[in-house]
């Protein structure tokens, strides 16, 4: 380490390292601190008469008991799902690795409310897509998603690449002599995985489990596709209808619903680590990874089996929602003769909403996607190169508005904003600049950890060599760093636009006149009975997640390994 | 002074003047920003404010759309926060629009044309103006094996489990229907008892009946008119039954706030509403004008008489948030 530097490569470096934490606090601790102190204080003065109220009131806790529920049943399925995948796509012969892989993550790019849509066209007595094939059942039946048992299967189908991506991460670090002794000792490829390969892949199993139950917790899009029609709420759904049909005058009971979940959500995590200590989880080789097992005879069936599973997840869904746009009315079958392209007709050029919708969404993904990578780069400089303390808190703190659930950042956003700003006077609320704030602020561990990996990839010595030559912290980071780490910087972005395009959470609490989004009018037009308007929307936003994801195929030799999740 | 000058003296002044004039008659032109908060659907609401565009071509609108009770829950954030934003409002039903005259919030329009309008349709003070007539029925899939022909029918044991219902939490004109006929000796609160015991569910507004009845998920449906007849028109399997002891009805109203930014641009959105080209409009989208001149929708045959069940305004406003605290204690929230 330089020590000696002169005073002004450690004041920029100071000034460099102070601002980005000011900037980090103002986006993930200021809304979080408000909240809380609004669940004690409610307006301004403290008292417990809030968190009395709704903690005492019996529909908060039949939410939350749904809310567990079903953050736990999603889990269980798409732990199952995504480890057995998981196992079979990293340690078996399976061909065409990479397209399958592409198809099984696209679920987890797709918007969760897209998701749900298009799994309630394949049901139902006037599926387009059954009766098609004459297979619908008769009028009357309720269409068995409505439900919570439907909830937990769209919730594991969604996460389920979640586990997949942790556990397959972690099956790469697998050592090969280890497999091999056993092997070699005589016993079967199915105990090898139950008594090496799983007991070894504890950390990053649990690890995809406790991510899975956050995000299964804080999913908005599918409760309130599937379970606000049934009168089956959950936390995030109770939280949207009390703010959406009371306003502002139940933001402290609001409050205490956002610290509820805040809380659950954190006592995951707080288990998942508990879990992790209690044995030692250490790798000592660092060999080649393992050798794939050969299936045999079994490959075949194994490769049949794999991509039904995709095709059930993926394929079917999609095409029953394809289906159900090019149908004029609800409940009208599909034939040449009423076959039409009139929704994408209306949502593309007559309807203002969806226009600016299109424009809304593009705006502020992209926005959100290029300020946060140039956050990001300074930020994992520090986090890489100058760890201290301070950096780890930081660190910490920028990942809390990812890990909590998007409703509790949406209602911290509106406490905080719903007055004018102090000194400039100016009301963010119901404008598109709190939705940006909410970006910034929820994706911003999104872009800083592909930043990091490609910091990783960096050898020291370049940047040692110029700060020798004379040059400061900034002039390093924009000549030397900046070009090195790009692809990655530029793979986060990506990452964030395509997460913040489909995102529902934040927008349905935060959207106004002018700026609604996507997601949005996907489910103001679910909500107003036109849900042929919803199917067209729907699809051409899966077609353009699906394109801006091949894209990156062309550049993604470049990028380093993990960063994007749909490339093996 | 020679005939030339005086000539063109006069002809300068007559320049000046109608100068003047085209200069007064662009400054009166509506333009700038309108802000509309409506519950209308999305696809009437976009031919609404096209319409109007095409009347008024420097204004450009901007449209907030969702149930009656979530525009009243943003409109009262937004008074909460001293900035209300829309300058003009086209919701359900008058109920809403008596409280918010109540509290002060709406901006009169005595110029208004209500020529041929009847007076039960538009506020005294001319601060809201019915647009439409809008009645409730029961809709039915087409597949039913029986249809009832009253309100009292749908209540029967027969149609267990076959019914949806617009939540009054959440729909303006079916707040009206839970006011209007619990007001009734023939109807009353034991019916929406009876219709809980019929399992009959209370769903997010009229759009998710149409949405359940459309696709064969529940038979029957309590639904506003224009909405079944134009699912029928487009091809859905469903019709539309006049229940026989009459429908309750909404009639739309759009008023101006007091706050509004623009109030040249609002009082032609009003004025627009209210207009020959406006009812011709709203005929056109399958709603039932508020001026009976301009023609009836596409669905209506001649000379039908359709009974409606009279609404006692005040009531409906001084009952509503205890109805709806009963309501939310019979179906749940």
């Amino acid at each position: 380490m330089v020590e000696a530097a002169p005073f002004r490569e450690r004041f920029e470096t100071r000034a460099l390292l102070a601002t980005l934490v000011v900037v980090v606090a103002l986006l993930s601790m200021l809304p979080l601190a408000r909240l809380a102190f609004e669940a004690i204080a409610p307006g301004g003065v403290p008292s417990l008469d809030a968190t009395s109220r709704v903690l005492g009131d019996a529909t908060t806790w039949s939410a939350a008991g749904h809310s567990v529920a079903t953050a736990v049943g999603g889990t269980l399925l798409a732990t199952v799902l995504g480890s057995i995948v998981a196992l079979l796509v990293a340690l078996t012969d399976v061909r065409a690795r990479n397209a399958y892989v592409f198809c099984f993550v696209l679920p987890l790019m797709l918007a969760p409310q897209v998701v749900a849509l298009a799994w309630l066209q394949m049901f139902g007595p006037s599926s387009t897509l059954l009766k098609l094939v004459g297979l619908a059942p008769p009028p009357g039946t309720r269409n068995p998603l409505y439900s919570p048992q439907g909830i937990v299967l769209l919730l594991g189908v969604q996460y389920a690449p979640l586990v997949f991506l942790t556990l397959r991460a972690g099956l790469r670090t697998l050592p090969r002599e280890l497999i091999e002794a056993a092997l070699a000792s005589g016993a079967r490829p199915v105990r090898v995985v139950r008594t090496i390969v799983l007991p070894l892949m504890t950390p990053p199993l649990v690890a995809g489990v406790a991510l899975a139950f956050v995000s299964c917790l804080g999913n908005f899009g599918i409760p309130a596709f599937l379970g606000i029609p049934a009168n089956y709420l959950v936390l995030p759904t109770l939280i949207y209808q009390r703010m959406a049909g009371l306003g502002p005058s139940v933001l402290s009971d609001v409050a205490v619903l956002s610290m509820l979940v805040g809380t659950i959500a954190v006592a995951g995590i707080v288990v998942q680590d508990a879990m992790l200590r209690r044995r030692d989880f250490r790798i000592t080789s660092t060999s080649l990874s393992a050798r794939p097992f050969e299936l045999g005879r079994w490959r075949l069936p194994v490769e049949i089996a794999l991509w039904s599973v995709s095709a059930v997840m993926l394929a079917l869904p999609l095409t029953a929602l394809v289906l159900t746009s090019l149908v004029p009315a609800v409940g009208v079958a599909l034939s040449s003769a009423s076959a039409t392209l009139d929704n994408y007709r209306f949502v593309l050029l007559e309807h203002d909403g969806a226009r600016r919708a299109f424009r809304n969404s593009f705006g502020l993904s992209a926005t959100a996607a290029w300020t946060i990578v140039f956050i990001a780069v300074p930020l994992a400089y520090f986090v890489v190169w100058r760890r201290s303390r301070l950096v780890r808190v930081v660190n910490l703190v920028a990942e809390l508005p990812y890990a909590l659930p998007g409703v509790v950042l949406a209602i911290a956003a509106i406490l905080l904003f719903l007055k004018p700003l102090p000194l400039v006077g100016v009301t963010l609320y119901n404008t598109v600049w709190i939705l940006l704030f909410c970006y910034l602020a929820r994706f911003l561990v999104l872009g800083l950890r592909p930043v990091v990996s490609g910091y990783y990839q960096l050898d020291r010595t370049l940047e040692e060599a110029a700060q020798v030559a004379g040059a400061r912290l900034l002039r390093r980071i924009r000549t030397i760093i900046l070009p090195l780490v790009a692809p990655a910087a530029a793979a986060g972005a990506l990452l964030i636009f395509l997460t913040a395009f489909n995102e529902l959470t934040l927008s349905a609490l935060l959207w106004s006149s002018g700026a609604e989004t996507l997601g949005v009018v996907l489910f103001s037009f679910q909500q107003g009975g036109d849900a042929n308007y919803a199917a067209a929307l729907a699809s051409l936003t899966v077609v353009l997640t699906i394109a801006l994801m091949l894209s990156t195929l062309f550049v993604a030799s470049r990028l380093p390994p993990g960063v994007l999740p749909w490339r093996d | 002074m020679n005939a030339t000058y005086r000539f063109t003296r006069a002809l300068l002044a007559g320049c000046v003047l109608a100068l003047a004039l085209a200069g007064a008659a662009a400054a009166q032109a509506p333009k700038g920003k309108l802000v509309l908060y409506t519950s209308q659907p999305e696809r009437d609401a976009a031919q609404t404010v096209a319409a109007y565009k095409r009347v008024n071509p420097a204004v450009e609108v901007e449209v907030f759309r969702s149930g009656t009770t979530e525009v009243m829950a943003k409109l009262a954030a937004e008074f909460a926060a001293g900035q209300p934003k829309p300058d003009v409002l086209l919701l359900a039903d008058a109920a809403t629009m008596e409280s918010l005259k109540k509290d002060g919030r709406l901006m009169a329009h005595p110029q208004a044309k209500v020529a041929g309008l009847d007076p039960g349709t538009y506020d005294a003070d001319r601060t809201y103006f019915g647009s439409k007539l809008i009645t409730t029925g029961i809709a039915v899939n087409t597949s039913a094996k029986s249809r009832p022909t009253s309100w009292a029918d749908l209540a029967k044991p027969e149609y267990k489990g076959q019914i949806a219902m617009p939540s009054p939490l959440y729909s303006g004109a079916a707040a009206i229907m839970l006011g209007t006929m619990t007001a009734r000796n023939d109807l009353g609160w034991p019916f929406f008892e009876k219709l809980k015991a019929a399992d009959a569910v209370a769903v997010r507004g009229n759009g998710a009946v149409l949405t359940a009845v459309a696709n064969g998920e529940k038979t029957y449906g309590v639904l506003v008119d224009f909405m079944a007849f134009n699912a029928k028109a487009k091809g859905s399997p469903i019709d539309f039954i006049m229940p026989a002891e009459g429908l309750p009805a909404v009639t739309e109203p759009v008023a101006i706030l007091k706050t509004t930014q623009n109030a040249d641009a609002a009082k032609a959105f009003v004025d627009f509403i209210l207009s020959d080209e406006g009812q011709k409009l709203a005929a056109s989208m399958g709603y039932i004008p508020a001026n009976p001149s301009a023609g009836m929708p596409a669905w209506m045959p001649a000379g039908m008489k359709i009974k409606l069940m009279p609404t006692n305004i005040a009531q409906v406003v001084d009952n509503n948030s205890a109805n709806l605290k009963r309501f939310a204690q019979i179906f749940g929230n």
